[in-house]
């Protein structure tokens, strides 16, 4: 299981890339710009990855974006942050 | 467990310098080892000992500089990226007949190499892009 | 060690285009540094990294050298295993013989599975 690590908006290369190399139990988290991809609008932009999406706390928080994200995805501290990184073999970022 | 990160964004250009302090600080404080970090791409200039931002916005290259020296962490700067991009130490600017270095201690200047050997030996290797 | 499911030490993935940026030439200089050490090292082509394998490519208008030649080293290098996202060929109208390396064309299952493959994965 890897842990990929997204950075920039839905609608972006890095985010359709991100997508089509995600392994079918691999979990993904947003961070940095990311996060917008929590916003409830911005829900169908991930497609099966329910239950394995995740969004940094301080990076909602300082967009606004906390308590506007969207049910179903599940917000971590840096410290949730180091965590997922033990808890997966790898990490793969996309920007 | 052993950890490597490595930074190919610049500082105050990109939000990942930061992204990527703050989680070299959570790491070490869960009690994992930082064997390092390199600096690749525009993360060189995370090194630029010139960089003087307002006080009251963090200052990267210190924040850097303070872990290394805290806690005995590597702070490797790609050589050929950094050349470059005028990034020298006093001995690359002898060298390059460069007056005043603009690289210094705790970063270090050393090959792409390091970078593979830190990112097998470790357990985990974390990329923060721009 | 030798494991069925492990396909090399290093993935290499490319994304960008020849030119443009110097994040195609600082990926692959990580590549050929680790094939130096005797590390087992796949690319992998994706999105507009694909447009790096199109043959024809010249020298830029200041002198600036590109990617090619460095390419065509990758053979010395043992660098063999080299993969192109089939999206990406579509997407840009590409096809084999348009190529200067033999690239396997790989699908997004494909490409998961060889994200798992490899002891580290390097994303330029």
């Amino acid at each position: 299981m890897l842990l990929h690590i997204l950075n920039r908006a839905p609608d972006t290369p890095a985010c359709r890339q991100a997508l089509s190399a995600l392994g079918p139990a691999d979990r993904l988290l947003l961070i940095e710009d990311g996060v917008i991809g929590a916003l409830p609008a911005q829900r169908a932009a991930f497609p099966g990855v329910e239950g394995r999406l995740y969004a940094l706390h301080e990076d909602l928080e300082a967009r606004g974006l906390l308590g506007r994200h969207a049910d179903g995805i599940q917000v971590v501290d840096v410290e949730g942050f180091v965590a997922l990184t033990e808890a997966c073999e790898r990490t793969v970022s996309w920007y | 467990m052993r950890y490597a990160i490595l930074l190919l964004a610049a500082p105050y250009s990109h939000q990942a310098s930061h992204s990527a302090l703050r989680f070299a600080r959570a790491l070490l404080a869960r009690g994992h080892t930082l064997e390092g970090v390199f600096f690749y791409h525009e993360g060189v200039h995370n090194a630029a000992r010139l960089a003087a931002p307002p006080q009251d916005e963090p200052h990267l290259v210190d924040g850097w500089a303070a872990l290394g020296e805290a806690h005995g962490v590597p702070l490797q700067v790609c050589i050929a990226a950094a050349l470059r991009r005028g990034l020298l130490d006093e001995r690359e600017a002898r060298r390059h007949g460069k007056q005043g270095a603009s690289v210094e201690a705790p970063f270090e200047l050393t090959g792409l190499g390091q970078l593979v050997d830190l990112g097998l030996r470790c357990d985990r290797l974390i990329t923060f892009g721009p | 060690m030798h494991d069925e499911t492990h396909h090399g030490d290093l993935l290499v993935i490319l994304r960008h285009a020849p030119h443009g940026s110097s994040w195609l030439r600082e990926g692959l200089d990580a590549a050929l540094v680790a094939a130096a050490f005797e590390r087992r090292v796949t690319l992998l082509f994706l999105g507009e990294g694909a447009l790096a394998l199109l043959e024809g490519q010249g020298v830029g208008p200041m002198g600036q050298k590109g990617t090619a030649p460095t390419l065509a080293m990758l053979e010395m290098y043992d660098i063999d295993r080299l993969l192109v996202e089939e999206r990406a060929l579509r997407d840009y109208g590409l096809d084999a013989s348009m190529l200067l390396l033999p690239a396997r064309p790989v699908g997004a299952t494909e490409m998961a599975e060889e994200l798992a493959a490899h002891s580290l994965v390097l994303n330029f």
